[in-house]
Formats: C-alpha cells, sequence, structure tokens
C-alpha cells in the first residue's frame, strides 16, 4: 500500500479520510442498500447468456463491416455527423442503457445536420 | 442402510461443502465491498462532482465485480473494482459530452457540474464549533475542486494512489496502463496541487 511521503501528501490524505468517515446516514444506507444487491448477483441463475455477450458483439461488428463491404454506396449514406467520437461512445462496452437510446440521438444527429445545412 | 438411503447421502455429500464456500465467498465479498465503498464513493464523486450519480456508479461497479469477478482473489479485486469504477466514471463524461450537445442543441444551458455545491453535498456535523466545522468544509470543497480540476489520467492516478492507497502496479492495473504512465501521472498530479494549494496550508497561514 502506498503512503504518503510527506506533510503535504498526509495532509490531502487526512481531509480526504475525514470526508469519508462524515457521510452521511442516508448516503451510507444507500451504499448498504447497493452492496446487497451486489451480493444477490451472487444467488442469481441463467447468468450463462451473459458469457455469449462479447461472442455476439463481434459477430454484430463482422456483420455490419460485410455489409457495408457489400453495398459501398451505404458508405456514402453512413451520416457525417455520427463521427468516430461518436460511435466510440455509443459501442463503448459500457453503453448499453445509451444503445436503447440510439433511436433517440439518431433523430437528434438527423435534425442536428438538417440545421447545418438550412 | 438401504440403498436408497445411501443413494441420498452420497448425493448430498458434496452440498454442505459447496454451500459452505458460497457463504464463505459471500462474506468475503460483502466485507471487501464495505471495506471500499465509502472511499470509492467520495473518489468517484470528486471525478463527476454529483453524489447521487457517484452512488449510482459505485453500486454498478458493485454488482459488475460480483458478477465477474467473484472468483478471482481477494487480492486483485481492488484494483478490478477501481478499473470498473473509472470506466464508469469515463462513461459518465462521455455521455455527458453528448447529452451537453444535444442540449446545446435545443437551446438549453448545457449542465455545468460548477453548479455543483460542496457544502450542500458535505456530510452532517458530527459536534464541532461552527467555525471548525467551516473550516474542515472549505479544506474539503478546495480538496475536491483542486483534485476534480485535474486531468482526467493526473487524477484518476492521484486518487487511487493516495486516497485509495494502491500501489503503482495495482494503480496500472486499476487504469489499464503501464506503471510508468502512473509515476508520470501522479508526479504531476501531486505537483499541480502542490501549487494550487499548499497555500491553504494551516502551518502557512499562521505564519
Amino acid at each position: 500500500m502506498n503512503k504518503p511521503d510527506d506533510t503535504f501528501g498526509r495532509q490531502l490524505k487526512a481531509t480526504f479520510d475525514e470526508s469519508v468517515e462524515k457521510l452521511d446516514a442516508a448516503t451510507l444506507s444507500r451504499l448498504n442498500r447497493g452492496r446487497h444487491e451486489a451480493l444477490a448477483e451472487l444467488q442469481r441463475p441463467g447468468r450463462r447468456w451473459s458469457h455469449w455477450m462479447p461472442a455476439t458483439g463481434v459477430a454484430a461488428a463482422v456483420l455490419v463491416a460485410v455489409m457495408l463491404l457489400q453495398s459501398p454506396t451505404a458508405i456514402d449514406d453512413f451520416p457525417e455527423a455520427a463521427n468516430v467520437t461518436d460511435m466510440e461512445i455509443l459501442l463503448g462496452e459500457d453503453s448499453i442503457e445509451m444503445l436503447e437510446e440510439l433511436e433517440f440521438y439518431s433523430w437528434i444527429d438527423s435534425a442536428d445536420m438538417d440545421s447545418d445545412v438550412s | 442402510m438401504d440403498v436408497s438411503t445411501a443413494v441420498f447421502a452420497v448425493s448430498c455429500s458434496g452440498t454442505p461443502k459447496t454451500g459452505t464456500r458460497a457463504l464463505q465467498k459471500e462474506r468475503q465479498l460483502n466485507q471487501f465491498l464495505a471495506e471500499v465503498e465509502r472511499r470509492a464513493l467520495r473518489i468517484a464523486e470528486i471525478g463527476i462532482r454529483d453524489r447521487d450519480e457517484a452512488l449510482d456508479l459505485v453500486q454498478d461497479a458493485m454488482i459488475k465485480l460480483v458478477r465477474s469477478y467473484s472468483e478471482r482473489s481477494r487480492e486483485e479485486w481492488t484494483p478490478l473494482f477501481y478499473r470498473i469504477l473509472q470506466n464508469g466514471v469515463r462513461d459518465w463524461h462521455r455521455r455527458q459530452a453528448v447529452r451537453n450537445r444535444v442540449m446545446v442543441w435545443f437551446g438549453k444551458k448545457a449542465s455545468d457540474d460548477n453548479d455543483y455545491d460542496a457544502i450542500a453535498s458535505a456530510p452532517d456535523p458530527i459536534g464541532r464549533a461552527p467555525e471548525e466545522e467551516l473550516s474542515n468544509n472549505e479544506a474539503m470543497e478546495r480538496l475536491d475542486g483542486a483534485v476534480h480540476d485535474l486531468p482526467a489520467r493526473q487524477r484518476e492516478a492521484f486518487m487511487l494512489r493516495m486516497f485509495e492507497g494502491l500501489d503503482v502496479a495495482g494503480t496500472a492495473v486499476a487504469m489499464g496502463c503501464s506503471e510508468g504512465s502512473v509515476k508520470t501521472h501522479y508526479s504531476r498530479a501531486v505537483h499541480a496541487l502542490r501549487e494550487q494549494l499548499e497555500e491553504h496550508r494551516p502551518e502557512e497561514r499562521g505564519s
């Protein structure tokens, strides 16, 4: 474990530790609930499907790549606004909830492009 | 003992052992999460300046750790847990960036984390004089603000090393980078914080 090696570091650590010690009861209660909900995962059956998620993701990516290669015009139709950064965000590991809102963000992107054109 | 009794005895012989092992694992995980959750919450909160969102991120990290890494050794849990949490914080910032762009398109004010009121989010006082409480809250607010304002990777390295007490190797696992990068980020973070905060050190205020 790392130990703060100077007075300045020790002061920062002490201030941080104090803020941890002084967390209010409502916050501690929520942490406690969250911990128990997490531990309930140990008893939850049928988690095997999650092992297939990476393979499913790769298969979907390959399918999209093949479709784009098979249909070069589709690349031209790809919205400019959906740039690399956005795709990275949307396809990030923890962005399942974001994918549920994909239609909404897609609409925003197209509306954004329309406003740029006009 | 007849045959059916013998078969039942054999079929049940593994159950108590498995049950005990599962119970032991649950106890270990509970103990680990209870040890780490408060510091993790404050670390996430400093990263995103929103306690409710930080609570959600910590719970999410706990669930993912239990779901994916409960079979790993106890020593591996800390860096893995913080790796999940830091990914959550980074993902949160990315989503905020997209949402802010959307809000700007709608002509609304993009959410600004400067709206975060550290005093309002500060914990309940516990029997201190008001002046002391104010001074502590101010110190905490300054620290939160200064650490939050660091570049993301420096902030991660600093909080994991200084606040969580991870060593260089553990921090590297948690951040998904080399040990050399951890040392560089940490050193720069300490240098920046020293410049920003040292003028508020109590002994220097008195002199």
